[in-house]
């Protein structure tokens, strides 16, 4: 696959629910090793389109290609194996288990003590807790800590580190920087950079101009369930992507 | 061996020839109907004093009302009284499930012109028609008389270790107008014994398991451990558990409260030395007829007391003892 | 810009010092030990814990508590609480006895097969309620509050009725030798609660379904997202807390030689008290079966403890109380050193 093919062609979705067209005929792509942000106003159609994306409910017409193919997700389970993985506001992390232990959740990996009892093989999480967590930049001296005893930005970490171990190739990230301070912040934004170093095709939705500016190659803004309009931050101000939002 | 308060009895059965026993004479239009509230359903001492009641209905030709709770709960046994007072039967026999919560509640009973007989346990002090004290107006309290059953089985138990040695009660809870009684009357009759020592009283909040680990407990400390009363059911029967696992049947000896029918197998096999079984059926029964005595018209005694059979492996299998074991159904 | 964070934000002590932080049960009850042992030497010249006796006393004591609070275990790890317990145990006990009669008078069924069906029984008629229990917390969304005080009431009433009113007397001396006897000195009783400990601690700390257990607890979402199937998982815990009070109910009838109603009615608020003393938080996401042991064996040597050196027994209510407070502000406080890990 060459690097111009995109990962994700959503190509003329529409979703609606009742009376309200939440969704009418966007289009947009992501490539490898690019990061795309959703920007608009509350209601314009930015995570309905992410809910699609991620399984959570099937779009009512248009595609949406990942890697090529339309998907065809019953469930976000289906999306996650696929290799689109979703980081929702509320990060998912179980608070009480270590670093390790949250990434393979689901699916430990087992070994046989002496030989035939089966038990959970604590050390092969650890260390691919460990790798996960380097290849951010993030070195763990504690691999037993639980996720609850890291900073914001640190856990923000962990879930990314979930994605790249389990090799999505599409990350999608709610809000990622809301509710951090602005250390935090900064390293959240660092982890997106890092992310887009490995390949990865990230889109997320921000209400933050700034953090938008600062780290996405391209604008998507939405504006009542449409795409109003692509920009790349090099080419327009903040302001002009604030009257798309809001339509002027 | 058979104790009787023979003068209180003879009393009673004056007041019941003065009745005369006789079926058909009340009025068929106006049948009296009596209500009988045990303290708890689930236990064979109130099944036998139904069926104690239900005899002397059958005699007097009158009606029976039966309903209770299957806990001994103040709370559980209140709304079935003011459900059965709705009703309005001519007297209510009553276990109350305590001696003072349940005085308002009655009392309503009775403004309601219903007569109010205790069984088994009494509300206020259990001393009627005094003239004085909220809880005066039950017309007579009828029960086993708890201090002296404590009485005879500090007695039967003494007799048992030979008359020296250390004991202690295994209890319920205290606040409990029964227990509380057979308690103190044991308590009071081991006075007399001067090389009989009594420990402190251990409540085992009717579960078998504390019983046992308190009767383990004790002779832990106490390795010339005598004897115990188990005051109620589950007393008895957890700290016969206890003796037996420490191994110490025949050295400690049990005497027991009340007579289910599996007492029978734990007499002959010696865990328990003797047990103290009361005769529910004539607390039913006789608490029936001073009820109906009562609203016909005739005098009562203000307190009947029963009297008890002492149970031991040697007279179990006679018939005339083996008639007080309770039924279960 | 990379972002080397190389400690979380609150650092973490040594972990030695975090076991023992974790196994502060285990301390409590060394502590209590101590206590009674200088009580008793001091007043009585003789050992409290260098006995024999009075270890068998104290472990048989504590077996079915300790039965009944390995279930509830995993039920407040979920972050839910089963109520319902103590008559589950109840309603085993009743039908264990009623099973081991009818075997023997109805089909002259050997004591020693009747007393293995028997128990069989008594562990079996509690999956209902706990399946029952499951089904509601898990598929109609009833907090497990509600839930297990609804089934509480059910297996009250049921337990009451099939006992007929009375306590249910049982002649068979193999059940009878399963509930009473030793082997080499050690009660049979305390016997299978250790094999049951260890089947369980495994179960927590070893297999998926523990390791679920603790991730729900700690946030349903993130079960949920990691693709667990968490009304199975669920149905599951209710199922196990259930089958260990209805085992706990069969070996009561055993010991006692009769199935009652109420075997385990005195048993419930102890059950929760021991898994709170041993660790777990109320709230879910910790917990584990050795801090519950330590548990259990703090409540049953309070209160033997304190019938054996004399103290006016109601200083147990006061002392069991006394420890769940302490447990749980030393609890909140250590929460601050791990950040909440308190995992098998």
């Amino acid at each position: 696959m060459s690097e111009s093919q995109p990962i994700l062609s959503v190509r003329n979705v529409s979703k609606a629910f009742g009376a309200v067209q939440a969704l009418n005929k966007v289009s947009f792509d992501v490539h490898p090793g690019q990061v795309v942000a959703l920007a608009g106003d509350n209601g314009a159609g930015k995570s309905t389109i992410i809910k699609a994306i991620s399984g959570v409910f099937r779009h009512d017409s248009g595609d949406i290609l990942f890697a090529g193919q339309p998907i065809n997700f019953r469930t976000p389970h289906e999306a996650r194996d696929a290799g689109i993985e979703t980081i929702y506001q509320d990060l998912a992390l179980a608070d009480n288990l270590s670093i390790g232990e949250n990434i393979f959740l689901g699916r430990e990996p087992k070994r046989r003590l002496f030989g035939f009892l089966p038990v959970l093989d604590r050390k092969a999480m650890a260390e691919a807790g460990k790798g996960a967590m380097a290849s951010l930049d993030f070195h763990v001296t504690r691999l037993d800590a639980p996720a609850g005893a890291f900073s914001g930005g640190q856990r923000q970490a962990i879930a990314i580190g979930r994605a790249i171990y389990w090799n999505a190739r599409l990350v999608i990230m709610d809000e990622p920087t809301a509710a951090l301070g602005v250390p935090e912040q900064r390293r959240v934004k660092a982890l997106i950079k890092n992310l887009r170093g490995q390949g990865k095709g990230i889109i997320f939705i921000s209400h933050n101009l700034r953090d938008i500016f600062e780290v996405s190659d391209e604008i998507v803004v939405f504006r009542r369930g449409e795409n109003a309009g692509v920009r790349r931050p090099s080419e327009v101000s903040q302001e002009d992507i604030v009257m798309l939002m809001v339509g002027g | 061996m058979e104790r009787r308060t023979a003068l209180k009895l003879m009393g009673a059965s004056a007041a019941m020839a003065g009745v005369g026993l006789m079926p058909g004479r009340a009025n068929a239009a106006d049948k009296v109907t009596i209500a009988l509230i045990p303290g708890l359903t689930a236990d064979g001492f109130y099944v036998t004093m139904h069926k104690g009641a239900e005899a002397a209905a059958k005699a007097v030709g009158a009606e029976l009302i039966y309903q209770g709770a299957a806990e001994w709960n103040v709370s559980l046994q209140v709304p079935i009284l003011d459900a059965i007072i709705a009703k309005k039967p001519s007297a209510i026999l009553i276990a109350p499930t305590d001696k003072t919560q349940l005085i308002a509640p009655l009392k309503k009973a009775f403004d309601a012109g219903i007569t109010v007989v205790c069984v088994d346990t009494f509300i206020g002090n259990g001393v009627f028609q005094t003239g004085s004290g909220d809880a005066d107006f039950p017309i007579s309290y009828v029960a086993s008389d708890n201090l002296l059953g404590g009485r005879i089985a500090a007695r039967a138990l003494a007799k048992a270790i030979g008359e020296k040695g250390k004991v202690y009660v295994s209890n319920v809870k205290p606040g409990v107008s029964t227990t509380d009684q057979r308690e103190e009357g044991f308590k009071d009759e081991m006075k007399k014994y001067p090389n009989i020592t009594v420990l402190e009283t251990q409540f085992n909040d009717d579960d078998a398991n504390k019983a046992a680990a308190q009767l383990q407990a004790v002779y832990g400390r106490v390795p010339d451990l005598a004897g115990v009363f188990g005051a109620n059911l589950f007393s008895a029967g957890g700290t016969a558990n206890g003796v037996k696992q420490a191994g110490l049947t025949g050295k400690v000896k049990l005497a027991g409260f009340d007579a289910p029918e599996s007492i029978v197998a734990q007499l002959k096999d010696g865990t328990f030395e003797l047990t103290v079984a009361q005769h529910p059926a004539e607390i039913g029964y006789f608490g029936y007829i001073s009820a109906y005595a009562h609203v016909t018209g005739n005098p009562v005694p203000t307190s009947i007391g029963t009297g008890f059979s002492v149970m031991t492996k040697d007279n179990i299998d006679d018939p005339n003892v083996s008639k007080y074991l309770y039924k279960s159904s | 810009m990379t972002i080397t964070a190389t400690t979380p934000s609150r650092s973490l002590p040594h972990p030695v010092i975090l076991w023992i932080a974790q196994l502060r049960a285990w301390v409590f009850l060394i502590m209590l030990v101590v206590f009674f042992e200088t009580w008793a030497r001091l007043a009585y010249g003789s050992s409290f814990i260098f006995n024999i006796y009075n270890l068998q006393s104290i472990g048989v004591f504590a077996a079915a508590p300790l039965m009944l609070a390995l279930g509830e275990t995993f039920v407040i790890i979920s972050a839910g609480i089963d109520l319902s317990l103590g008559f589950i145990m109840g309603l085993s006990s009743v039908i264990a006895a009623h099973a081991s009669n009818y075997l023997a008078l109805r089909y002259g069924v050997p004591p020693f097969v009747a007393m293995l069906l028997a128990i069989s029984a008594g562990a079996l008629v509690a999956v209902i309620p706990g399946l029952v229990n499951g089904w509601l917390i898990a598929f109609l969304d009833v907090p497990p509050f509600i839930g297990t005080l609804g089934m509480y009431g059910v297996a009250r009433g049921a337990a009451y009725l099939f006992a007929g009113g009375m306590t249910v007397a049982v002649n068979n001396e193999w059940f009878s030798a399963i509930g009473n006897d030793r082997v080499y000195g050690v009660p049979i009783l305390v016997i299978i609660a250790a094999i049951i400990c260890l089947i369980l601690h495994y179960l927590l700390s070893q297999t998926h379904f523990g390791q679920h257990t603790y991730a729900f607890g700690a946030s349903r979402v993130a079960a949920r997202r990691a693709g667990i199937n968490v009304k199975r998982l669920l149905v599951k815990i209710y199922l196990l807390s259930g089958v260990m009070a209805g085992l706990a109910g069969a070996l009561y009838t055993g010991r006692f030689s009769a199935g009652a109603a109420q075997a385990g009615e005195a048993l419930q608020l102890d059950s929760v008290a021991a898994v709170v003393i041993g660790g777990a938080s109320l709230f879910g996401g910790s917990g584990t079966i050795w801090g519950t042991i330590a548990g259990a064996l703090v409540i049953a040597v309070i209160q033997y403890g304190l019938v054996f050196i004399n103290v006016e027994p109601f200083w147990q209510f006061i002392a069991v109380g006394a420890v769940i407070i302490i447990s749980v502000l030393v609890d909140q406080k250590q929460r601050g050193l791990t950040g909440g890990r308190e995992v098998e």
